[in-house]
């Protein structure tokens, strides 16, 4: 697909409008600079107490705090966080590392759209990073969350119904089946739109 | 004195047919039918023509000579994809849960636990909700076949594969609890029951009443649009402060359905049922205004005064 001068001009005029990027860059910087502060305070407790235990509480306020604001963004990655390791200690350890490493990486590529091209490019480690972690988190958590019920409602009661979180966790981790591939292509894509403007503004240069 | 026919691809502007001789009073939809000719593949339901590549389909009973074109038209198509009708996709997606139910009911094998194959609940709640839900759908599929005038006579295929999943998969899941052997019938007992079922039943009347007066305002084969009235019927009196009471009784019913069966799953789908008939509502309602200047304004889209 040939494009112009006067096409490249017009797009770029068509972008999001200032109050909107105003709002895009704070919440991304600010979102950065939660993250940060949460693995700041990880380091500072794991370095004060010696050891993992214990680790979660020092940091659940902001965790939880900047987790909301993150809901706003990647839905998946929340659900994660409140409901398997608010409840299955055992799992927290291990969702920390992927968590917040992949979180900052991501958040502080938001800040500036000159960091793009790494951004697009990262990206092709971190997802997969980022979802077998998930995944590996989910499965560590299934066995407890059979052993107490967690969640889940069962028969009879007056509302007649029933819910097994143990199937649905189950039934979420197959879902990833489809719908990673789609979100990974979907990032392709974007990343040539992108990175394809990028080489044209060069070219009109 | 003949017009001719251009016709180029709304996208990429290539030019896909030229139709010479054709009488100024043709309509769109005989000249759907002379494209169909040189490309078999596009049936004249899947055909979107258009004076303006990014504007509305024209409609099939617009004549030619009244358009704005000179004696050379220049029309944009675009595929609408492949299209199945309205009646099979109603009947396919009422009959699912038709059957369905019913297999839940008979309890079925591998539904529940073996040792209640094949029998029957002892709530006799459990048996007037089979019935209700039952009549429910027949009533649907018999409106399908004998009430409804459709105004259009095709929708895209993959809304068969989405609707069916939705009607389908929600007549499983609320199935499934009414007649599991652990169902808890109603708190309040005989009263709710009898309540539950009286306005369910006044509900049923309602809807359908409102279907046999909208389809009077058409007569037999047209697509002709009026504004809906109370007639002798009180049933269709709410038309004086609804546009859309048809989906006013509906969400009457499934309330009642709710109520008598006390179920939870049932309390879901009707509020997805409520939400998807209020933006239908709200649409209908939009282009009744669009369209009537004499629209009665103390009308709400689907509930009196409120929505």
């Amino acid at each position: 697909m040939k494009t112009t001068h006067g096409d490249v001009a017009a797009r770029k005029k068509k972008g999001p409008g200032a109050l909107a990027t105003a709002y895009l860059v704070i919440y991304n910087v600010v979102m950065t600079a939660g993250w940060l502060v949460i693995a700041v305070g990880l380091v500072r407790a794991y370095l004060a107490r010696g050891s993992y235990h214990g680790l979660y509480y020092s940091i659940e306020k902001p965790l939880k705090f900047f987790q909301t604001g993150a809901l706003l963004e990647v839905l998946s990655r929340v659900f994660l966080t409140w409901a398997v390791t608010h409840s299955v200690r055992e799992v927290r350890r291990r969702l920390l590392f992927y968590f917040h490493f992949e979180i900052i990486i991501g958040y502080s590529f938001n800040t500036s759209s000159w960091l793009n091209p790494l951004r697009y490019t990262f990206f092709f480690a971190l997802y997969p990073m980022g979802v077998s972690g998930e995944l590996l988190t989910i499965y560590a958590a299934l066995p407890h969350v059979q052993k107490t019920g967690l969640y889940s409602v069962t028969l009879p009661n007056k509302y007649n119904f029933s819910f097994d979180y143990h199937g649905f966790l189950i039934l979420a981790m197959v879902s990833y089946i489809p719908l990673f591939p789609q979100l990974y292509f979907h990032m392709i894509r974007q990343r040539k739109k992108v990175l394809g403007h990028v080489e044209d503004y060069s070219k009109v240069e | 004195m003949f017009s001719a026919v251009e016709i180029l691809d709304a996208k990429t502007k290539d030019k896909l047919c030229f139709l010479d001789k054709v009488e100024p009073n043709a309509t769109i939809g005989e000249i759907k039918s002379m494209f169909h000719k040189s490309h078999p593949q596009w049936y004249p339901t899947r055909q979107s023509i258009r004076l303006d590549a990014k504007g509305k389909s024209l409609k099939d009973e617009d004549v030619l000579q009244h358009l704005p074109v000179g004696t050379t038209a220049t029309f944009y198509f675009r595929d609408l994809g492949a299209q199945i009708s309205w009646v099979t996709v109603f009947l396919t997606e009422y009959m699912g849960p038709l059957v369905l139910y019913l297999m839940f009911y008979f309890r079925v094998p591998f539904i529940y636990a073996a040792k209640y194959d094949f029998t029957t609940s002892k709530h006799w709640v459990v048996h007037l909700a089979c019935m209700c839900h039952s009549f429910h759908f027949v009533k649907r599929l018999l409106e399908t076949l004998f009430v409804h005038r459709f105004s259009h006579g095709t929708m895209p295929l993959r809304n068969i594969f989405k609707n069916c999943t939705y009607y389908w998969g929600f007549a499983a899941w609320m199935a499934y609890y009414i007649n599991h052997p652990l169902y808890t019938p109603p708190i309040y007992g005989e009263q709710q029951i009898r309540l539950a079922l009286v306005l369910f039943l006044f509900c049923q009347i309602g809807n359908f009443s409102i279907h046999i007066a909208l389809r009077n305002l058409r007569p037999p084969g047209s697509k002709t649009r009026k504004i809906p009235y109370p007639t002798k019927n009180p049933f269709t009196w709410i038309f004086l402060l609804v546009s859309c009471p048809n989906y006013t009784y509906e969400l009457g019913a499934w309330l009642g359905f709710t109520l008598m069966t006390q179920c939870l799953p049932v309390a879901f789908f009707t509020l997805v049922g409520f939400i998807q008939m209020t933006v239908w509502a709200k649409g209908k309602h939009r282009s009744y205004l669009k369209e009537f200047r004499d629209y009665p304004p103390l009308r709400s889209p689907i509930l009196p005064f409120i929505l």
